[in-house]
């Protein structure tokens, strides 16, 4: 090189963190291989939002048409993948994350429509349905478990996280890994106000809100003296694991497949129940890829006695993606683009493949999503759909 | 002449059906971006995109097309590396992925497909019979069959081991410009002999027929093992290669290196502890592992006679691993230094120049007035199909009519290296820019002919109307 390449002084503007990053995409399109939300047409996936996010900057044009692409991608990381093997290495997720907070912050139209009430719910009320806060912790009625606070000190402190708190299904989660715990005897509590750890509002674009949320969780963490949390939502886990600042006294955050499997290895948790059943396992996105947590769920489903467990084609960093992450949840999919319920059926058909009788995941977003689409197949009676901390309640 | 996006919109909708047709400004950019290092611009674009779920639907497209003289591109999924995908005349882009059927016919020996099916699913469902499909391009994860076939790439594998698609493609399905449907060739493992209208279409490169349906031989899947040889220069690699066909060493599959240069970056980028200098890889075939790795041990030999510093067959997974990682992320290393970071060409020079040709590109920047002095030049590629490649990059704050200038200036090289060293290129779909190339290699009385060729198949000029003609 005869003259020396200046780098441009970040602005910290991020529309020139976008146009940094992505004008140095190589377009190869292999990021689009595998990307759960592609279908024929390369505009859906990862190459076409990324040149769509670009081009609407360079050419100062922000449609609705690129508002339902940005807010198409589920967040999976598997793109993300793909360009670190094989190309740029592009943060995509990333990049697609801070368009999110571009197009809703700077530009005003983010998010999806239907996900404008649910920010307003978790903002008033601490969690994306609006159900009243009082009514957060009635899963927990009868099962005396304790409030973690500054007086009622606890060893670990159980995150619930909103699904597990008030959807029936994900509360059969909170209520396994509550008994599981008591039964090894570990001194654990949940908090009376917990609320929402603003994973889905930065989804969304709504960093502000997440910030926000983030300062008021830090601090009640601090009040109650937590320094070790463990929780079951694997999208929670990234964010405190990942995203919220650190501060202070390191705050030590475990996803309850990693505790529960040091619990059995020091000896405090006996699986005695014999299960004789073949499993598989799906891996949450946000444990796995993101989280980077994929022996652990395994490690603790092999020590369940008479469990035989088999690998989907799709495993561990190559696992496919459910459909619900990045704020899919709570939107309507726009016509033309891939469906939450195509792209959960293409993976409960690798499940069946492996003609195992459950299907064991490790989130309750993943086990809402699966459980819709086992029942859409009506394929209940070849496939089951369990969260792991199910089968080790019954494997106690 | 029709040339308003809506008013395509409105003739097209009845024939492929709306949720087909899209004037959608992103989706039209979508299609025409290509991998040049600068943006597309607004009289790129194409007027209307359409996703045709079938031959019958592509032949009304392009008797409408015909009709009202609308210029079509065909698209496949966009993984050529310059702008053959690029609209010239705006007008239609037909995508092909919805032509995606795939049979397998194990008793004939051959499969068919449509045209829109990735040279990876083809690859993953003939695998699981034990067979493989001769073509192996880096972006076969995306790239279609039809596309391979319509620029005639096997990719990285060498040419004596399977022979090019034309050799390959038993029929075809193509609809020309003017709406009618041809078939090709046989059903037998044996090609057509004499006049096979079907070697017309492979390699064209979309100028004379929409190819719908495509009938292909494959082969029993070889046994891999592969060996790595470091050298302490690239030209003691073109020497080795040069040598080995002579040296009548069991065929391999593939033959890849890497220059000095990109090495350095590479076990760099990865902490690697390898020997200094530049590296080969070898791709070895048997019938058997055992027979794979003992023509695979007689490259490692091979390499050591004639001046390897290191050699060894990659057993070890995370090393073999580490080896390929720095032959396949070349692309990348141009970012890490800040750069914009690509032109890539394709010398093929003849054996008996590869070392003269990786002395001339190993060194192309160097002492030049021109804007390529101003690139960073990497040097890796095919060496055992004799194909180089070599990758300009140059900061993205360049102003673009820089870019486009350096663009020029690469092209130049690339042809003048050709035709120097009695090579070819083209294996990626660079027909727009070859023109000058083509003519220069082969003649004015050549290019006249095709030129008839084309007017005979398409007399209103509609198929991918600038890529013959040579326009940017």
């Amino acid at each position: 090189m005869k003259e020396e390449t200046k780098q441009e002084e970040p602005t910290g503007r991020t529309e020139d963190y976008l146009i940094g990053q992505l004008i140095s995409c190589e377009k190869c399109h292999l990021c689009n291989t595998d990307c759960p939300i592609c279908d024929y047409r390369i505009t859906q996936g990862p190459f076409g939002i990324n040149r769509s996010i670009y081009y609407s900057l360079k050419w100062n044009q922000f449609s609705k048409e690129l508002r339902d692409l940005v807010y198409s991608c589920t967040t999976c990381g598997k793109c993300v993948a793909t360009c670190k093997n094989v190309s740029r290495a592009l943060p995509l997720v990333d990049i697609f994350e801070k368009a999110r907070e571009f197009l809703f912050v700077e530009k005003m139209i983010g998010p999806m429509p239907d996900q404008r009430d649910v920010i307003k719910n978790i903002f008033r009320k601490g969690n994306p349905w609006g159900y009243p806060p009082r009514e957060r912790t009635k899963w927990a009625e009868g099962l005396d478990i304790k409030f973690a606070s500054k007086d009622n000190k606890v060893e670990v402190l159980y995150y619930v996280g909103c699904t597990s708190s008030y959807d029936a299904e994900g509360q059969k989660i909170a209520k396994s890994l509550s008994m599981i715990l008591k039964r090894a005897g570990v001194s654990f509590g949940i908090l009376e106000k917990e609320q929402s750890s603003g994973s889905e509002a930065k989804r969304m674009g709504e960093t502000g809100l997440f910030e926000h949320l983030v300062e008021g969780n830090l601090e009640m963490f601090e009040e109650a003296g937590i320094d070790h949390m463990v929780t079951g939502d694997p999208h929670d886990f990234y964010s405190l694991s990942r995203e919220y600042p650190k501060r202070g006294n390191e705050l030590r955050v475990e996803h309850s497949t990693q505790f529960l499997n040091s619990l059995i290895d020091k000896g405090r948790l006996r699986l005695s129940s014999k299960i004789e059943k073949k499993v598989t396992y799906h891996d949450p996105c946000y444990l796995g890829r993101r989280g980077e947590v994929f022996e652990e769920p395994r490690n603790l489903i092999k020590k369940i006695p008479g469990i035989t467990f088999v690998e989907m084609e799709k495993c561990k960093e190559n696992s496919d993606c459910c459909g619900m992450g990045g704020g899919r949840m709570w939107m309507e999919i726009p016509k033309g683009l891939v469906s939450s319920q195509a792209i959960a059926e293409r993976r409960v058909k690798q499940a069946l493949d492996t003609s195992a009788e459950v299907l064991l995941t490790a989130c309750p977003f993943c086990k809402i999503t699966l459980t819709d689409a086992v029942k859409a197949m009506k394929v209940e009676e070849s496939i089951q759909v369990m969260d792991i901390t199910e089968l080790i309640a019954m494997a106690l | 002449m029709i040339r308003s996006s809506e008013a395509l919109y409105q003739g097209l909708k009845d024939i492929v059906g709306e949720d087909h047709v899209s004037t959608d400004l992103l989706e039209r950019i979508n299609y025409a971006d290509t991998s040049l290092p600068y943006d597309v611009e607004e009289t790129d674009l194409p007027d209307v995109v359409i996703h045709p779920g079938n031959t019958k639907e592509i032949v009304e497209v392009l008797k409408y097309a015909n009709q009202y003289q609308v210029p079509v591109i065909t698209y496949g999924s966009g993984t050529s590396l310059i702008f053959g995908t690029k609209p010239k005349h705006q007008g239609i882009t037909i995508s092909t992925r919805r032509l995606d059927s795939l049979q397998i016919e194990e008793d004939y020996q051959w499969f068919e497909s449509g045209a829109g099916v990735t040279i990876a699913r083809v690859n993953t469902e003939l695998e699981k019979l034990g067979y493989c499909l001769p073509i192996n391009v880096g972006s076969r994860m995306q790239a279609t069959i039809g596309g391979a076939v319509s620029v005639n790439t096997v990719g990285h594998l060498m040419d004596y081991i399977y022979g090019k698609p034309v050799s390959n493609v038993l029929g075809l399905e193509v609809v020309l410009p003017t709406g009618e449907v041809i078939q090709t060739g046989s059903k037998t493992i044996r090609r057509a002999t004499g006049w096979d209208l079907g070697r017309i279409f492979v390699g064209a490169e979309g100028i004379l027929g929409v190819i719908t349906r495509i009938r292909m031989a494959f082969y029993p899947k070889p046994e891999t093992a592969d060996t790595v040889a470091f050298f302490n220069t690239a030209e003691e690699i073109g020497d080795a290669f040069a040598l080995m066909f002579k040296k009548k060493l069991p065929p391999i599959l593939d033959g890849e290196f890497v220059s000095e240069k990109c090495c350095k970056m590479g076990y760099e980028a990865y902490g690697l502890d390898f020997p200094k200098g530049a590296l080969a890889i070898t791709q070895s075939m048997g019938r058997t592992k055992e027979e794979a790795f003992k023509n695979a041990k007689e490259m490692e030999e091979f390499f050591k006679s004639v001046g390897a510093t290191e050699s060894f067959v990659l057993e070890d997974p995370k090393v073999r691993a580490q080896v390929w990682g720095v032959r396949e992320n070349a692309m990348r290393w141009g970012k890490e230094k800040g750069l914009k970071g690509y032109l890539a060409i394709e010398v093929n020079p003849a054996l008996p120049f590869l070392t003269r040709a990786i002395t001339e590109l190993n060194h192309i920047t160097e002492g030049r007035n021109d804007l390529i002095g101003e690139t960073e030049a990497y040097l890796y590629g095919h060496i055992g199909a004799s194909s180089l490649h070599c990758l300009f990059a140059f900061p993205y704050s360049w102003p673009i009519e820089k870019m486009k200038q350096v663009v020029r200036e690469i092209w130049r090289v690339e042809k003048e290296l050709n035709i120097k060293y009695d090579g070819v290129g083209g294996d990626w779909g660079q027909l727009p820019y070859r023109v000058p190339f083509y003519r220069e290699k082969y003649g004015e009385v050549s290019y006249e002919i095709i030129k008839k060729m084309k007017q005979l198949f398409d007399p209103k000029n509609i198929l991918n109307r600038g890529n013959l003609e040579g326009e940017e």
